[in-house]
């Protein structure tokens, strides 16, 4: 076969993938790498919290009730003098696993449904949408309330009740996207070539819809932190005396005149941590967005 | 028509959009076959049903398109027949497409290769190796200049033209014995075109693939093909050798469609048009679906429906009248 002249070189060379992703990572203002540094802090603080923690979080005291921030306890003391600190510390964990878990989840099966009710159309499309609907109708908040308090507090069935108050959120922008790009071109020559529906899924589908599963995702873990705190607050999340954010904040609020530092710190760390989560879903987003590709 | 090496035989194809019981016919007892090594034109306007028509030989109408009745003999096989899970292993391999959008027929996230290499894993098991060296070999067929490079580019760092041969390429991959163009030079610009219609042709001469060529061109149609077929409204309206419907064409649709092309060598000041538009699917009366634009309508045609008739030569044409041209 006689070769074509190469009249349209548009391209010099194929960039590799690292280089995009540097490329990406060089793009990124001060607030993007400000908020990443916040959650890696947190994270690592989750991590290490027996180490970092200067007390124990569920040692309590008479003798230092409701002590000030000194070199001894840097927030003070609540009611039951325990370490204030220390009981951030070690909520911190509760608040991120949670916060980190039940979006995944939401996002796992969701995206399934979402995906499903969009490729295949009609009566399944059908039946998910409507159950996705019922869903909806609730508010997260209430859903999560309703299901806590059927099923009791503790750690599985709060991670189970935040997935499922979030999997609609999930399961329609995955059946949105879907239903955009199954009507573009590449899935039909995908068909036309010979790949079979699971392979179409799993190679053309999925990896095209992910950008704003991603974002999602990262949006939602700032609200599955709020809403791990909001149960515990209500008292139907963490189960005292076991700290997480929320529920230091619920301790506080009887004894706010005896010390405000628990709410301070509590309230402070989870403004920071759910701001930093949507600047960096915020930034992955403009990153992620197809047209800048 | 049915001649007995016939590669792939349609008979009869009728495609319905809408309700079961008021059914929009877009595609009428359609009937055609092509020779294995032939190239075939399907020609006509937006709406004719020609895309309909190729889509249903892979079995990728949409949903909303019922196939009323007909065969699609692929190899004596009739493909409307067979279990839908039959399909994957059909096509690609047996039967391939090349889709008139270059611009998105490509996944943006994947790299050239990865979309070259994957038609070639479906229906051929080859090691990473083996699979990289084809798919290299398959780009440097279709044209690409360093394919070893371009392997790892993305849709986006590729020009349209530059698309439709990874398209190519693609479709290359198994050595189908069908290849379906559906408007492959539509969405490129004039240069890029002659280029991609040179590559057809040069595949075909070194493959001996049978090529079905969609288009409503027929500058590019009369390059091409060995044979013709013009659709009107979902119908056959005139079916015959390249050179004998441009020379002598039978159907006043087709010799209006001829008229209307310009010609560098021509001293009119205005192109011929054929009056009115084209019907909708589903609003023709008894009669002849063109009679309502034709020229030389007689009492017959709103009356009646005219078959396919032809002579030996295999030029037919669907007219009550058949005059021989007037110029």
């Amino acid at each position: 076969m006689t070769p074509q002249p190469p009249l349209e070189l548009d391209a010099a060379a194929a960039p590799p993938k690292a280089h995009a992703l540097r490329g990406l990572l060089a793009r990124q203002g001060v607030s993007t790498w400000l908020a990443l540094a916040t959650i890696l802090v947190f994270v690592a603080i989750a991590v290490l919290a027996p180490f970092v923690a200067p007390h124990d979080p569920l040692a309590q005291s008479y003798l230092r009730i409701n002590a000030l921030p000194s070199s001894e306890h840097w927030l003070g003391t609540d009611q039951f003098g325990r370490d204030v600190l220390s009981r951030l510390v070690h909520g911190a964990r509760n608040s991120l696993v949670f916060g980190l878990v039940s979006p995944v989840i939401a996002a796992a099966v969701g995206t399934t449904l979402g995906v499903i009710a969009g490729y295949f159309g009609g009566p399944v499309d059908r039946v998910i949408s409507r159950l996705i609907d019922l869903l909806l109708a609730f508010p997260e908040l209430l859903l999560a309330i309703m299901i806590a308090a059927a099923l009791g507090g503790g750690f599985w069935n709060v991670v189970f009740v935040i997935a499922v108050a979030f999997v609609p959120g999930f399961a329609r922008v995955a059946r949105a996207s879907t239903l955009a790009v199954r009507q573009e071109a590449y899935i039909e020559s995908a068909i036309a070539v010979g790949l079979r529906t699971p392979m179409i899924i799993w190679r053309h589908v999925l990896p095209n819809i992910a950008a704003p599963i991603v974002v999602l995702m990262t949006l939602w873990v700032a609200s599955a932190i709020r809403l791990e705190a909001s149960l515990s607050f209500l008292g139907i999340g963490t189960r005292p005396p076991n700290p997480s954010w929320g529920n230091i904040i619920r301790d506080g609020l009887g004894n706010i005149f005896g010390s405000p530092w628990p709410i301070i710190g509590a309230g402070f760390a989870i403004t920071a941590v759910v701001l930093a989560f949507n600047v960096v879903g915020d930034a992955l987003r403009d990153a992620l967005d197809p047209d800048e590709r | 028509m049915t001649t007995s090496n016939a590669l792939l035989e349609i008979e009869n194809l009728t495609i319905a959009f809408g309700p079961p019981d008021a059914p929009v016919v877009a595609v009428d007892q359609v009937g055609f076959a092509i020779r294995s090594g032939e190239t075939v034109g399907l020609v006509g306007e937006s709406g004719s049903g020609k895309s309909l028509t190729s889509l249903a030989v892979l079995r990728l109408t949409p949903p909303q398109a019922r196939i009323l009745g007909g065969r699609i003999l692929f190899q004596g096989t009739d493909l409307l027949a067979l279990p839908e899970a039959h399909m994957p292993a059909i096509r690609g391999r047996d039967v391939a497409m090349i889709f008139q959008e270059p611009m998105s027929s490509l996944n943006p996230l994947m790299t050239v290769g990865e979309q070259v290499e994957e038609s070639i894993l479906l229906h051929d098991d080859a090691a990473p190796d083996e699979r990289r060296r084809r798919a290299i070999d398959l780009l440097r067929r279709v044209g690409i200049p360093d394919p070893a490079t371009r392997l790892g580019s993305y849709p986006h760092q590729f020009s349209g033209g530059m698309r439709q041969r990874v398209m190519i390429a693609m479709a290359l991959a198994c050595n189908p014995k069908l290849l379906i163009a559906d408007e492959p030079t539509t969405a490129l610009d004039v240069t890029v075109q002659a280029q991609v219609l040179e590559l057809m042709r040069a595949i075909r001469a070194a493959t001996g693939t049978a090529i079905l060529l969609i288009s409503h061109n027929l500058g590019v149609v009369a390059e091409l093909c060995e044979r013709v077929v013009v659709l009107y409204a979902g119908r056959v309206v005139e079916a015959g050798r390249v050179r004998d419907i441009f020379k002598r064409p039978r159907h006043p649709y087709t010799r209006g469609l001829l008229e209307a092309v310009p010609r560098l060598s021509d001293t009119r000041h205005r192109l011929t048009q054929i009056p009115g538009s084209v019907p909708t699917p589903g609003s023709t009366g008894p009669g002849c679906a063109f009679a309502p634009r034709c020229p030389d309508r007689r009492e017959i045609c709103l009356a009646s429906r005219p078959d396919l008739s032809g002579d030996a030569s295999g030029h037919a044409a669907a007219c009550w009248v058949q005059t021989e041209p007037s110029r």
